[in-house]
């Protein structure tokens, strides 16, 4: 069986943002990367198949500058088999280019099984994975957090908000991962070890045309945590009026 | 010569032959082990160790009932074996004596002592058979423990003694003209009460004894290899070759060269581990002082580190066979490895690192090192932790704090304090003569942060010029160390040692045990050498020069103090006494009460060697049972002077007696600042 | 004008709050820029029956398409459907920003190969170009852009727009499915609603979680009551609570308990120890109920009340429960 995870390097999220002077990015002085959280996820899933399976192979690819190999090599220490970066340097902010690129890529790859993210938890467009999908012409099912792949078929499940849906596909398929399906492991000494030797191909990217621009990234506006709004059961009301008009999740 | 001396003179022949050959086999054993670990240096330190620990005994003195039992065994197996090695001449050559070669006063002491010494060890015997038959003495208990050997070892020296006193009393009935009570009193005595044997007969015990003697010397010579008291042959040597390294580097983790071309990392079989381990399964009495002391197996944990050394000896026996026989045709069947096979990872993860049973062996035996080996492959080589550690690595390597904290608040709690950082004195041209390094604790931690504002007001109203890293600061690496995870300890570690770098940093300062064994004791391994204080001898230090202003105070809110003594900075670094000075300087009206297990023998908090990042949910939290102890001794409060022994105790006090506060000493003289 | 699209999520056969904010919003649009609002309801025989509800909230025309295979939701026969439908000539599309809202159209946007907007919270149309607002790295930044695309596909935040009630023709209209809905390749075989009662901690939306301030056991109730009144939240615990037996270890939150990031997270009489922060910090919005202003909880909350959570609890259940009677 041969799988393919897609893969992007994403700052930690714990940080404290700063907008770059250009306005459309992150300043990303002193920022960690590492991989956005859904695609360890779904390297975890992959690689947890071929060990069951015993067989089969895991391809690891990312879109990026030279940087993304530093993610890719802790793919391959994860226990992934193979890597391949799609270089390009100028940030993509263009799903459906992006796509176009991974699917360049994918498309003579003869895999059984393309894993993408649920979204990248950076920039949060839950798209790649429908795009990759569609361009490739394979059925997609996504946003999942269990996974069967047996004869030729997908078994998932979808959670919804308050329920859930058991979904199928027949392979080759697309599927985006959600959480609660794995945990990332934690590479091993041996593993980052054995990853130097494993192979990493560079390719240039054949990204698509870009159809869209971000204009303006900024800060939500402060909501200061410590914000005390008042004492006793007096201040309820006012909290639930912020709940709802402000946090919105009431 | 006669034929009896010819047979005798055959058979100590085939004795010794035996006895060297099983030398040499485990000598050989030790050679499976890794030999990077050289311990031929320091000879004067280690002959001190050896006459200080080895021969009078210390550590076995600590345990104030076996101790003197023990010492009186051992002692006279010493002056004994002069004896033995007359007597087992003496069957060879029947005309040797040491008569010849001493003056007579020495002689008839020699002579004297052997008879004393034979009687001390009688009473000591059975003394010791009568405890381990009537008392169930708890640290004696064990499965992993060879309960009947002990039995037998005892009867085995009891009968020695008898047959000696035996043979040496039927000699004086059987040739009078012998006796005399100025040489040996005792047996003489015996002699007189046995006088009523005929001379003949009294000649036939004589012989009988004697060679019963013979014999039970060297059979006992060859059973020891075979038996726990291996430890008379081994502890000694064992002793000798110990950790030499002083106060702050015994506790030292060793180096680990990631780059080596090597697959494995850390110890998962007996071969992965030290020579020097593989000798303290040799050298180990199971007298289970070390479990005796273990926060974890005390609070009902699987973890017993006699155990762990009792592991390494068996699989190491098992091991050898296995590895001598490959390849040969008659391979023996292979055992489960010491991981897994002996040793269970839960008892692994169970240890605090707390040190006390290294403290306590009274033969030298490390049985961390041999946890934390192992600790090492289960994180580097298998990726084998309790999953609620994971974040912590990830946070440490993302964030440099085992909590997903902004890194750049790390410096947050200084805001207001005019507390510079290195960076913002470097910028103008500024340096200051001490670095605070607050560690993660410090920095992010509510009521850490506490200590760490009242160390930096002492410093200030002191007039000390310091400053911090802030942001540039990263978690020193123990957690991860003492976890295994020596690869991300190393990136720490490496970052932090640079940043130092930078600042040309020689003096530090640091409220936290654990930052200070670090950037103190295992930064010189990464080029990092600085003189590290902790804040309570830092505090100690201004106080005693006066330059600490402290409003004069009469009467104290608290007036009695418990101190609880953190294992990085007691047993790891000798410092017991400044953080009391402090508290005594600081409140010269409070009475410091000890808890029972205090200084060396201090309980762990529970946090140590990453345990403050796993769940305790096996036995009794170790927490809770210092609590009770502090709380049993009806201080009004409990002082700490380290971050993780605060959280541990406070979070255990207060569940019990809220009305009893607990301190770091920082906050103590803080809180009186004029 | 081109008209606006409004897809009204439907589950097991009843409209969802979510399919009534898509067509208020599209309502909006529409207003502004004129056009129609085309709602569609898609579901097993006799989903037609919501198509009032749909007009009420401002559908001009409502398109129904119903058949056995829709009972489920059936991305490759909607998606084929609605795309076609869409290269019709319509303005916009507004989905839900829901598990299933997010699947479709990424789906449409790819088979019509156009950039959309995802999980966005405001959105303000000019000309050929829609200023979108849509927040990332976990909403600690606002992503603001232009969509150019026409039509503009747009999925909604839950919250976003309220639904409010301007009442339409909503006259119903046939859709006939592209494709038959029952050969396609990715079926969704079942559809349930998560076991009843105890949502896990880590898929709730909002969690109530109480401390040792509680002072007893008995007094977990009130926690629980206001878990209860949200409907959707989970109950979690401190470890001193959990050490205590109040509440069994699985319900533990922090460092060696759980780790949840919910929408919203109360905790009541918590002090927030490093190692319970190290389980919640990452909540998006975070209440604190402790009656000690300088309990440590409170530096990483967005709401706090100084108060004694005995007494406050009930009040603010109660408020609650009323608000969600009013939606
Ligand atoms: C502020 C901002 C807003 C944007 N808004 C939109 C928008 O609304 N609509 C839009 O179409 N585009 C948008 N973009 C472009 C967007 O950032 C992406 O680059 C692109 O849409 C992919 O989406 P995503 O990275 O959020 O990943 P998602 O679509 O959320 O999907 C994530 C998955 O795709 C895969 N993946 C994503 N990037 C890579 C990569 N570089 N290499 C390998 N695999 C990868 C991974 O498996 C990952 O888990 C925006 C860009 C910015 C900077
Ligand atoms: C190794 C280790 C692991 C740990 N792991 C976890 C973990 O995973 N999760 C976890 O939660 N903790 C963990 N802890 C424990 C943690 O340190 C704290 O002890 C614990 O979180 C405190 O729980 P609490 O806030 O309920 O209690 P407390 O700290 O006692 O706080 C109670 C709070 O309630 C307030 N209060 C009292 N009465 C009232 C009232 N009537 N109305 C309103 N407020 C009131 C008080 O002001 C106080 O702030 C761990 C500790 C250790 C050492
Ligand atoms: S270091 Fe402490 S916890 Fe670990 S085995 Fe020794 S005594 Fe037990
Ligand atoms: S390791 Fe040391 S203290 Fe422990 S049982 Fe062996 S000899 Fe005794």
């Amino acid at each position: 069986m041969k799988l393919a995870v897609c893969i992007k390097r994403v700052p930690d999220m714990e940080g404290r943002f700063k907008i770059a002077s250009s306005g459309t990015g992150i300043d990303e002085a002193g920022l960690k990367f590492d991989m956005s959280d859904f695609d360890g996820y779904a390297a975890e899933v992959a690689i947890q198949i071929t060990e069951k399976l015993g067989a089969g192979e895991v391809t690891v690819i990312s879109l990026g500058p030279d940087v993304v190999q530093e993610t890719l090599r802790k793919a391959l220490s994860m226990g992934a088999h193979r890597a391949v970066q799609l270089k390009h340097d100028a940030p993509v902010s263009d799903g459906l280019a992006i796509a176009t690129a991974l699917a360049a890529e994918l498309k003579d790859g003869g895999y059984d099984l393309i894993l993408c993210g649920r979204m990248a938890v950076d920039t949060q467009n839950r798209s790649t994975g429908a795009f990759v999908a569609e361009l490739l012409g394979l059925p997609v099912i996504t946003a999942i957090s269990q996974l069967n792949v047996d004869g030729g078929v997908v078994k998932a499940r979808r959670e919804l908000e308050g329920a859930y849906e058991l979904i199928e596909c027949p392979l080759p398929a697309v599927v985006t991962i959600d959480e609660g399906i794995a945990r990332a492991r934690y590479p091993s000494l041996k593993g980052i070890m054995a990853a130097k030797k494993k192979p990493l191909e560079v390719k240039p990217a054949q990204v698509g045309a870009v159809t869209y621009q971000l204009e303006k990234m900024e800060l939500p506006a402060d909501r200061a945590a410590g914000r005390i709004i008042g004492e006793g059961k007096d201040a309820v009301p006012e909290l639930v009026r912020l709940l709802k008009e402000e946090a919105k999740v009431l | 010569m006669t034929a009896s001396n010819g047979l005798f003179a055959l058979i100590v022949a085939v004795a010794a032959g035996f006895f060297a050959s099983n030398v040499q086999r485990l000598v050989g054993y030790l050679r499976l082990g890794r030999l990077d670990d050289s311990r031929w240096d320091n000879v004067p330190r280690r002959l001190y160790n050896l006459a200080t620990i080895g021969i009078f005994q210390r550590k076995i003195f600590r345990d104030g009932i076996a101790g003197p039992m023990h010492a009186a065994i051992f002692w006279g197996f010493c002056v004994l074996t002069v004896g033995t090695s007359e007597f087992i001449v003496r069957g060879i050559v029947p005309t040797f004596t040491l008569a010849h070669y001493l003056p007579q006063w020495a002689y008839r002491f020699y002579q004297n002592s052997q008879d004393l010494w034979g009687a001390l060890v009688i009473g000591a015997v059975a003394f010791a058979l009568w405890r381990r038959l009537t008392h169930r003495v708890k640290r004696l208990q064990g499965a992993e423990t060879h309960a009947n050997d002990p039995l037998l070892i005892l009867s085995w020296i009891g009968l020695l003694m008898v047959t000696m006193f035996l043979a040496e009393s039927f000699e004086m009935v059987a040739f009078p003209q012998h006796a005399s009570p100025y040489y040996r009193p005792l047996s003489y005595a015996l002699a007189n009460v046995l006088s009523f044997v005929p001379q003949d007969w009294a000649a036939f015990f004589r012989s009988l004894n004697w060679w019963s003697h013979g014999l039970l010397v060297l059979g006992f010579l060859n059973y020891l290899p075979y038996s726990k008291h291996l430890h008379v042959v081994a502890s000694l040597p064992n002793v000798y070759l110990s950790n030499t390294s002083g106060p702050g580097q015994a506790g030292v983790m060793k180096y680990m060269d990631l780059e080596a071309e090597t697959e494995q990392f850390g110890a998962k079989d007996v071969e992965h581990l030290s020579w020097k381990s593989l000798l303290d399964g040799f050298a180990c009495t199971e007298c289970g002082r070390c479990t005796a002391v273990c926060p974890a197996n005390t609070t009902g944990k699987l973890l017993s580190p006699r155990k762990i050394i009792v592991n390494v000896r068996e699989r190491l026996e098992q091991r050898a066979l296995e590895l001598q026989t490959a390849g040969s045709g008659r391979e023996t069947a292979e055992g489960r490895p010491l991981l897994d096979g002996f040793i269970s990872e839960q008892e692994l993860w169970a240890c605090t690192t707390c040190r006390a049973c290294v403290q306590e062996c009274p033969v030298s035996i490390d049985q961390l090192s041999v946890i934390l080996e192992m600790r090492r492959n289960l994180v580097l080589g298998e990726s084998r932790f309790p999953e609620e550690v994971m974040p912590a690595f990830e946070s440490m390597e993302q964030r440099g704090s085992p909590w997903a904290f902004d890194p750049g608040e790390r410096g947050k709690w200084a805001d207001g304090l005019d507390i510079p950082t290195m960076a913002e004195l470097a910028e103008r041209g500024e340096t200051a003569d001490i670095l605070y390094f607050v560690g993660c604790m410090g920095s992010f931690d509510d009521r850490a942060k506490k200590t760490t504002v009242a160390f930096a007001k002492i410093m200030k109203a002191a007039g000390v010029n310091f400053a911090i890293l802030g942001r540039e600061e990263k978690c020193n690496g123990d957690p991860a160390r003492r976890m295994g995870n020596e690869y991300l300890y190393q990136m720490l570690a490496r970052e932090n040692v640079d940043t130092l770098a930078k600042y040309h940093v020689r003096t530090i300062v640091t409220a936290c045990p654990h930052c200070m064994h670090q950037l103190g004791n295992e930064y010189p391994q990464f080029g990092g050498h600085y003189d590290v204080i902790h804040h309570s001898t830092f505090i100690a230090h201004l106080l005693a020069q006066g330059r600490v202003p402290l409003r004069e105070e009469l009467h104290a809110a608290v007036s009695t103090f418990t101190y609880h003594d953190s294992c990085y900075l007691g047993r790891y670094n000798q410092i017991y006494d400044a953080p009391r000075e402090t508290l005594k300087r600081a409140l010269p009206v409070v009475h410091l009460v000890e808890m029972p297990r205090s200084g060396d023998r201090g309980l762990c908090c529970g946090a140590g060697g990453g345990r403050m990042w796993m769940e305790e949910s096996e036995g009794k939290r170790i927490n809770a049972e210092r609590a009770e102890e502090a709380l049993a001794t009806g201080a009004q409060a409990v002082a700490v002077a380290c971050p993780f022994c605060m959280t541990m105790m406070r979070d255990s006090i207060s569940s019990r007696d809220e009305s009893v506060p607990v301190y770091d000493i920082a906050e103590v003289v803080a809180e009186r600042l004029g | 004008m081109a008209n606006i699209l409004a897809f009204s999520e439907t589950r097991l056969g009843e409209l969802r709050r979510a399919g009534l904010e898509t067509v208020t919003a599209a309502r909006q649009v529409a207003d502004a820029t004129g056009g129609q609002v085309h709602a569609v309801l898609v579901g097993a025989p006799g989903i037609a029956q919501h198509a009032a509800r749909l007009a009420a909230h401002g559908a001009d025309v409502v398109l129904v398409m119903e058949h056995e295979a829709f009972a489920n939701y059936n991305p490759e026969a909607i998606t084929a459907t609605l795309a076609a439908r869409l290269e019709s000539g319509y303005r916009a599309a507004f989905f839900a920003a829901s598990a299933i809202g997010h699947d479709l159209v990424a789906r449409v946007a790819a088979k019509m190969r156009l950039a959309y907007a995802s999980d966005v919270t405001e959105f303000a149309f000019s000309g050929d170009a829609v200023a979108v607002a849509h927040p990332g790295y976990t909403n600690k930044i606002v992503q603001r852009f232009v969509l150019k695309a026409t039509p503009a596909l747009i999925s909604l935040r839950a919250g976003a727009v309220l639904p409010v009630e301007n009442a339409k023709a909503g006259a119903v209209e046939a859709l006939t499915a592209a494709i038959d809905p029952t050969s396609v390749r990715v079926k969704v075989t079942l559809t349930e609603k998560a076991a009843g009662g105890k949502i896990d901690l880590g898929e709730a939306p909002v969690i109530v979680a109480g401390g040792r301030g509680l002072k007893e056991a008995a007094n977990f109730k009130l926690v629980e009551d206001l878990a209860a009144a949200f409907g959707n939240a989970a109950v979690g615990a401190t470890r001193a609570v959990t050490d205590d037996g109040w509440r069994p270890h699985s319900d533990q939150i922090g460092q060696t308990g759980r780790l949840v990031s919910p929408d919203l997270y109360v905790a009541c009489g918590i002090s927030g120890a490093i190692q319970h922060l190290a389980g919640m910090r990452t909540s998006k919005t975070i209440v604190a109920i402790n009656k000690d202003k300088e309990a440590p909880i409170f530096k990483v909350a967005d709401y706090g009340i100084v108060g004694d959570v005995m007494e406050v609890l009930p009040v603010l259940t109660e408020a609650v429960k009323a608000v969600k009677a009013g939606a």
